[in-house]
């Protein structure tokens, strides 16, 4: 296909004399461009949207005007605003509230609420001014970086859902957030590990100054009572990082061992094991070398370099923790007495019984599997089955839990609601895929192996070598061989370089959440991608168009007055902004043909053939001929006839991504297998495969979610394959298959299941992110691989000269930071990932504050790095 | 010089109480978001009113609070 929209003009671009350029109107409360046909005469304020004028007239009334301030401070670009005026009475269910809030006191409740649109810091200032106006609220407390706040109210004084009216009302749709097991572990694990290492690195100061104190003396005599006081007080210092700081290292060694696998934690074990034990009987008997310095900040040293990873990975694993504990459905309407129109109340999906009626409103998700009892509308189930098309309904069919309502109101009776859905159950096998995903042998395990081998080796050869100066100078020379070849170096080079990379990665739109995932892209076999949303829009679009601009514009200001299927795919291409027509009359839809009206005096008809030569209008020859065109591309061609005559075409379909060809090329360049995996249309996955230069046994169509979880685990139990099955998807459909897949990469605008099943996921629009992926998982490997060369040379040096007997505990505690020292600065000057240029694409909310996150954690790299 | 006898396990154990303060610390999640604070201390309040961070005498304020609608 060529270059979609190529042709057609976004809204900066010049326009012929013929169309008249009215000076934008901005929105007072988003900033962006207010549509003509919305500007109200006479007012200061205008408003490009309801959501907007709703959320700034309540912002000001609440005399929060600072905010918008706040938001110029911030440079915070705001996106239209959403309020969609629920009721949430279904906060206030009591098994709901008994599963999601505590008792904080005798009258005071607390609960986590995720909140969608929260973007960038300013959002803070607002949410937590809420308690000033809202009686019985007491406090609100907002993380920006997970987006979920911490709420604590009186429910004697307001209810639960009237504070999510208040936060819905000004942008932020609330959630109910359940912390899941993993994200309460993950929060203990993360506290655990600052308050270790706080003591690893308090009590390495205070030998270091204790030793100092020694080393001195060694030097210019010390009186043996204030020696033996001082080693006594260094073995005191040492206890606490042997007991609980080193802890860790004990356990994974221990745990390896067990499993008869040798991890880098063993070597440690060893080193400290060995300098503990002989520096502790070196204090009670009062003579020989005392390695505790060493000790400490070799301990303080690894625990340092873990924390940085885990910051680094923090940013990527937040957001989607929050999004784990967020139901991917949350409520119905159940409609409370007899007749279709009987009055709805907002229930929690538990609270739902098979045979109660749902409503399911315009724009929203279906949430049940049941039967359409009343209304015709048309269902949008891409993110379900990565079924292009739109699905027509009506009374009697079948509908499934997720699907979104594009039409008008059904109503539905409920066969199955929660986990016992088709969707719900797909989540269920997320969750287990995820929970089941084996851990991965890192590089620097085998290397461990092998270094555990020639550690041993070594330390027989120095015993030996020393044995005929006694037993005693041979296990000290034995000691000194363990702590100066203990790996410190190897244990850091990796977290650092992969913190470093995480945290490029994050800043070019890739966010890690998992670091294995790196190290199992060494070698990729094959990638498979899913069609719909990953390897096109997952929307329709008007993908091509031939015809002048003024013809275009007039199409889009009648579309504009529709909400049918292909004004929506007007609206998606251009956004909702006209600025050329000024007045729209007349409009009339006819339905299965199209639109007309009459725009600034013209007589303008979009719609299909038979509707434009309705009014007497010819196809000419070559309109006709791109409109052949447009259908061999399996688009639908929309005809525009302006007073009568036709002048325009355009392509209208869910067409590929403008950088899935060239990407697919460059990975079958180097050799990796590529495939699609669609629940689409088989005819479609095959013309799109074709259009990609595949071949047709690799564009598999038609699959259900399960076929594409079997197609995926087929291929990673596989005992032929080359390298590590990669998966690429954006739907709940695909979350499965992400989460079994070696790598699981979510691509921009995925649905919160395959942020939470996915390995990786990527803020950046199209597919290319997937080679700096791959380079930069290439490049990380350079980067380790030097660090343990360095590290190597380092711990060969020491052990001859420490075999050779020159080895002292103060030689040792100036050797060992110099190493490590080498190995960070190597980490830090790596450039594993290509970071993003200043000229930033627009993103939707979620993604911004992910964005903020990562350039807060921008500012601490640097920060690290300097 | 006998006095460091006393001072050195004194200054140890002023050490160790600091040490403890920080496990607290890091046990009750203060460390846990180290974002959100950075930024919530940059906002000034430009009206006397309730402020989020003067949260204590707060419910003495209820009367002055306005309530929506």
């Amino acid at each position: 296909m060529s270059r979609p929209r190529e042709t057609a003009p976004h809204g900066g671009r010049a326009l012929s004399p013929a169309a008249v350029r009215v000076a934008p109107v901005t929105c007072a409360h988003c900033g962006l461009p207010v549509p003509p046909g919305l500007v109200r005469d006479g007012e200061k304020e205008q408003f490009c949207c309801s959501g907007c004028r709703q959320v700034y007239t309540l912002v000001r009334e609440w005399g929060f005007d600072q905010y918008y301030r706040l938001v110029d401070q911030q440079q915070g670009a705001l996106e239209p605003a959403r309020v969609t005026g629920r009721s949430f009475e279904d906060f206030d269910d009591e098994s709901l509230q008994a599963e999601a809030t505590e008792n904080v006191g005798a009258d005071r409740r607390r609960t986590r609420l995720y909140l969608e649109g929260v973007h960038c810091t300013a959002c803070v200032w607002l949410v937590e001014k809420l308690p000033a106006v809202l009686r019985g609220l007491d406090e609100v407390r907002l993380n920006f970086g997970s987006a979920v706040a911490e709420v604590t109210w009186r429910p004697g004084h307001t209810r639960l859902s009237t504070i999510g009216r208040a936060l819905d009302r000004i942008g932020y749709t609330p959630h109910i957030h359940r912390a899941s097991r993993a994200e309460e572990a993950r929060r203990t694990e993360d506290r655990a590990a600052l308050a270790r290492l706080g003591v690893a690195a308090a009590c390495a100061m205070n030998l270091m100054f204790l030793h100092g104190a020694l080393y001195a003396g060694e030097h210019s005599g010390m009186a043996s009572p204030y020696e033996t006081f001082f080693r006594w007080l260094s073995f005191v210092v040492a206890v606490p990082v042997m007991l609980f700081s080193a802890r860790p290292f004990f356990r994974t060694a221990l745990a390896g061992l067990r499993t008869r696998v040798v991890h880098i934690d063993l070597p440690v074990a060893i080193a400290l094991a060995a300098a503990f034990a002989a520096s502790a009987w070196n204090t009670v008997r009062g003579s020989g070398p005392l390695w505790f310095d060493s000790l400490a900040m070799l301990v303080a040293a690894l625990l340092g370099a873990r924390q940085v990873q885990r910051s680094a990975q923090r940013t990527a694993l937040e957001r989607a923790d929050s999004l784990r504990g967020v139901a991917f459905l949350e409520f119905a309407r159940r409609l409370t007495g007899d007749g279709p129109d009987a009055p709805a109340v907002e229930v929690p999906l538990s609270a739902l019984a098979p045979g109660d009626r749902v409503e399911v409103r315009s724009g929203e998700l279906v949430p049940v599997d049941g039967v359409v009892l009343s209304g015709r509308s048309s269902l949008d189930n891409a993110v379900l089955t990565g079924e292009a098309a739109p699905l027509t309904v009506r009374e009697g069919d079948v509908v499934n839990a997720g699907a979104t309502n594009l039409g008008a109101r059904l109503v539905v009776r409920v066969d199955a609601a929660g986990d016992k859905t088709r969707v719900g159950s797909l989540l269920s096998i997320v969750q287990e895929a995820l929970s089941r995903k084996p851990a991965v042998l890192r590089t620097t395990d085998v290397m461990a192996r092998r270094f555990v081998q020639a550690l041993l080796v070594l330390a027989v050869v120095t015993g030996a070598a020393w044995l005929h100066r006694g037993p005693e100078v041979a296990l000290e020379r034995v000691v000194a061989l363990l702590v100066v070849a203990c790996p410190c170096a190897l244990g850091l080079s990796v977290p650092l370089a992969l913190s470093v990379a995480l945290m490029r990665a994050a800043r070019s739109g890739i966010f890690i959440k998992n670091p294995d995932a790196l190290e199992r892209l060494r070698k990729v076999d094959t990638v498979l991608l899913d069609k719909t949303g990953t390897l096109t829009e997952g929307r329709a679009t008007v993908a091509r168009w031939q015809g002048e601009d003024v013809v275009l514009q007039f199409a889009r200001a009648l579309e504009a007055e529709s909400a049918h299927a292909v004004a929506r795919a007007f609206r998606n291409s251009f956004g909702r902004s006209i600025w050329v027509v000024r007045t729209v009359e007349d409009v009339v839809e006819v339905p299965g043909q199209g639109i007309a009206g009459r725009l600034d005096g013209h007589d303008v008809r979009v719609g299909n053939r038979a509707h434009v030569e309705a009014d007497g209008g010819t196809v000419p020859d070559d309109l006709a001929r791109f409109a052949a065109t447009v259908v061999a591309d399996g688009l639908s061609p929309v005809f525009v006839a302006v007073d009568g005559c036709v002048a325009g075409v355009a392509g209208i379909g869910d067409a590929l991504r403008p950088d899935a060809r060239g990407t697919v090329t460059a990975l079958r360049a180097r050799g990796v297998r590529v495939r699609i995996l669609s629940g689409d249309h088989p005819v479609v996955v095959a013309r799109v495969g074709a259009e990609l230069g595949l071949p047709a046994a690799d564009a598999l169509g038609g699959l259900t979610p399960e076929e594409k979880r079997d197609v995926v685990a087929r291929l990673v139990t596989g005992t032929d394959r080359a390298g590590a099955v990669v998966m690429v998807g954006d739907g709940v459909n695909d979350a499965a298959a992400l989460a079994l897949a070696d790598v699981g990469i979510a691509v921009h605008g995925g649905t919160g299941a395959t942020l939470v099943a996915a390995d990786v996921v990527l803020t950046r629009e199209g597919v290319t992110p997937l080679l700096d992926i791959l380079d930069g998982a290439r490049r990380l490997r350079g980067v380790i691989r030097r660090n343990l060369g360095i590290s190597l040379f380092y711990n060969a040096g020491a052990s001859t000269l420490a075999l050779a007997g020159f080895v002292g505990p103060l030689l040792a505690a100036v050797l060992m930071p110099v190493s490590s020292l080498t190995v960070v600065l190597s980490s830090a000057l790596a450039r594993t990932f290509a970071v993003a240029g200043p000229a930033r694409r627009r993103l939707d909310s979620a993604d911004r504050s992910v964005e903020a996150t990562a350039s807060l954690a921008e500012g601490r790299s640097a920060k690290a790095e300097a | 010089m006998e006095t460091i006898f006393v001072l050195l396990p004194l200054a140890l154990l002023i050490a160790a109480i600091a040490v403890g303060f920080f496990i607290w610390a890091a046990r009750s999640g203060q460390f846990d978001d180290l974002e959100t604070p950075a930024v919530r201390i940059l906002f000034d309040d430009e009206e006397p009113r309730p402020s989020a961070t003067s949260r204590a005498s707060k419910t003495t304020a209820d009367s002055t609070r306005r309530v929506p609608e």
